[in-house]
């Protein structure tokens, strides 16, 4: 093995930074996709139909304890079985960041479920009763005076989740997917094995950066949406 | 103007309300005692359908609501004349003391923006609490939040303003002031049902009191009967038991608010 060279080292950044976007992409989509499958999973866990919270239950107990790289597989491969045997339709020819987009929307959902139940029933229902009673319908009650309570509660988790869901998605190259990870990859495998820690060391500090851009604008966000609730921690004292 | 007729209510096999028929006319401040467990707050949230009864009739002016039949536009139609204070507030913990107030007038009651900030203002002055129009309700004391509680419910100008223990969660020392508010809106002729534990308020400021046990209404008369002449062995009973030491002790807080 040669000695580590701080000039590859240097050189991997420009190798595999054009890679970044696929892997921003990845991440975002997931985001957006498994967000909003994790709405309707909480919907269905905190609404009156049983059989929508059996199914939503159910849902969050098989995705939870699937391990992701399982799921990574099974998505890749069983997918488009299932959808040709059952639908007729082929999407063996889709790109291979769908199936990780899928894969990964499909995992955080319920992840994202669970953040979503907790900060919708950590809001007091009193306070929708309030504005029941100051004459607002059941979704203005909601999305004026839960929903910014609830997003406040929701988002430490939510930047936790999102964390987790962005080291995942770095798995995405065992299928294939040709992203940040997969131009390492390949790159470690064009110099013969060699240069893996150097490789490795650029890719673990390009994913710190990312967590440090991620976690204070989670703390940006808190700190400008939860006026009402950090303000009065400090200066309460000073009121009363 | 408000008439309730056998209002029933059942939490699973356990009755709470068995048949409340009570009448409210304009103008009157009811108060509504009993020991804890009788259902008053049953009632009184049964009243603005947060926990709808079983059974009944609700007539308000000209509107009869069968409550088994209620649709959600007959609900939404009767809260528009209730107004509510809660026992723990329920501020918009999201919004200022002021916001709390327009929130109300400007979504449910689509008054033009700078009519609700005035309106607020004007509601927010009369409790006394102007200078706090732009504190977060976790900013205000419990009596200052209560306060700004009523003046949301009065804002809305509602035929009838339901309170529900207004003071049971305050500090003795901040019971006064709010007292002292809700003593001022019935000087003003606001029509009121007051569910309270205060004796000495209830005693001046009420026109009538009712009183309620095991989820019935047991007695009810104008305020010095109910008082010193009751009829009924159960209110006697609740009466005796009102310790003196706390009746003299909530007369005090209350006096202290009159001499005010």
């Amino acid at each position: 093995m040669p000695p580590f060279s701080f000039k590859f080292f240097l050189s991997v950044f420009g190798q595999v930074l054009p890679y970044l976007p696929v892997t921003l992409l990845i991440i975002i989509l997931s985001i957006i996709f498994s967000s909003l499958l994790g709405v309707i999973i909480a919907r269905g866990q905190l609404g009156s139909s049983k059989v929508w919270r059996t199914v939503s239950q159910g849902y969050v107990f098989v995705l939870r304890s699937t391990p992701p790289i399982v799921l990574l597989f099974l998505v890749f491969y069983g997918l488009p079985k299932l959808l040709l045997l059952s639908l007729n339709i082929n999407i063996n020819d889709w790109q291979k960041s769908i199936f990780v987009i899928i894969a990964l929307s499909l995992l955080f959902a319920s992840n994202l479920a669970e953040v979503f139940k907790s900060a919708y029933l950590s809001v007091n229902t009193g306070q929708r009763e309030a504005a029941l009673m100051v004459g607002l319908s059941e979704w203005q009650a909601f999305y004026r005076i839960t929903l910014p309570q609830a997003i406040v509660v929701a988002l430490p988790n939510f930047a936790n989740t999102v964390a987790a869901l962005i080291k995942d998605a770095a798995l995405a190259y065992v299928i294939g997917l040709l992203d940040m990870m997969g131009a390492g990859d390949n790159l470690i495998s064009r110099n013969f094995g060699h240069h893996s820690l150097e490789t490795y060391l650029a890719l673990a500090i390009i994913y710190w950066i990312l967590f440090v851009i991620i976690e204070q604008s989670a703390k940006y966000l808190e700190k400008y949406l939860g006026k009402g609730h950090t303000i009065a921690s400090k200066s309460a004292e000073v009121v009363a | 103007m408000l008439k309730v007729r056998n209002f029933k209510k059942k939490y699973h096999q356990h009755e709470v309300l068995k048949g409340i028929d009570i009448e409210v006319n304009q103008g009157d401040v009811v108060a509504l005692l009993g020991p804890s467990g009788s259902g008053k707050t049953t009632f009184l949230r049964g009243l603005a359908f947060l926990t709808p009864g079983d059974s009944g009739v609700i007539t308000f002016d000209d509107q009869k609501i069968n409550i088994e039949s209620a649709t959600p536009s007959d609900i939404k139609k009767l809260r528009r004349k209730m107004g509510f204070v809660f026992q723990n507030f329920n501020l918009f913990a999201n919004k200022t003391a002021i916001q709390n107030v327009e929130e109300g007038l400007i979504i449910g009651h689509k008054v033009s923006k700078p009519e609700a900030k005035r309106r607020a203002t004007e509601a927010l002055k009369k409790v006394g609490l102007q200078q706090y129009a732009n504190h977060y309700p976790s900013q205000l004391s419990g009596g200052q939040a209560q306060r700004v509680g009523i003046a949301r419910a009065a804002a809305l100008n509602p035929e009838i303003i339901l309170l529900d223990e207004p003071t049971s969660a305050l500090d003795p020392e901040l019971v006064a002031d709010v007292l002292q508010v809700i003593k001022h809106l019935a000087d003003e002729g606001k029509t009121m049902i007051v569910v309270t534990h205060e004796m000495a308020f209830a005693r001046d400021v009420a026109d009538k009191v009712v009183f309620m046990d095991k989820g019935l209404v047991v007695e009810q008369n104008e305020p010095t009967s109910f008082f010193d002449d009751p009829k009924s062995p159960r209110l006697k009973e609740f009466l005796s038991r009102i310790s003196a030491v706390n009746v003299a002790d909530n007369s005090f807080e209350y006096e202290k608010a009159v001499q005010k």
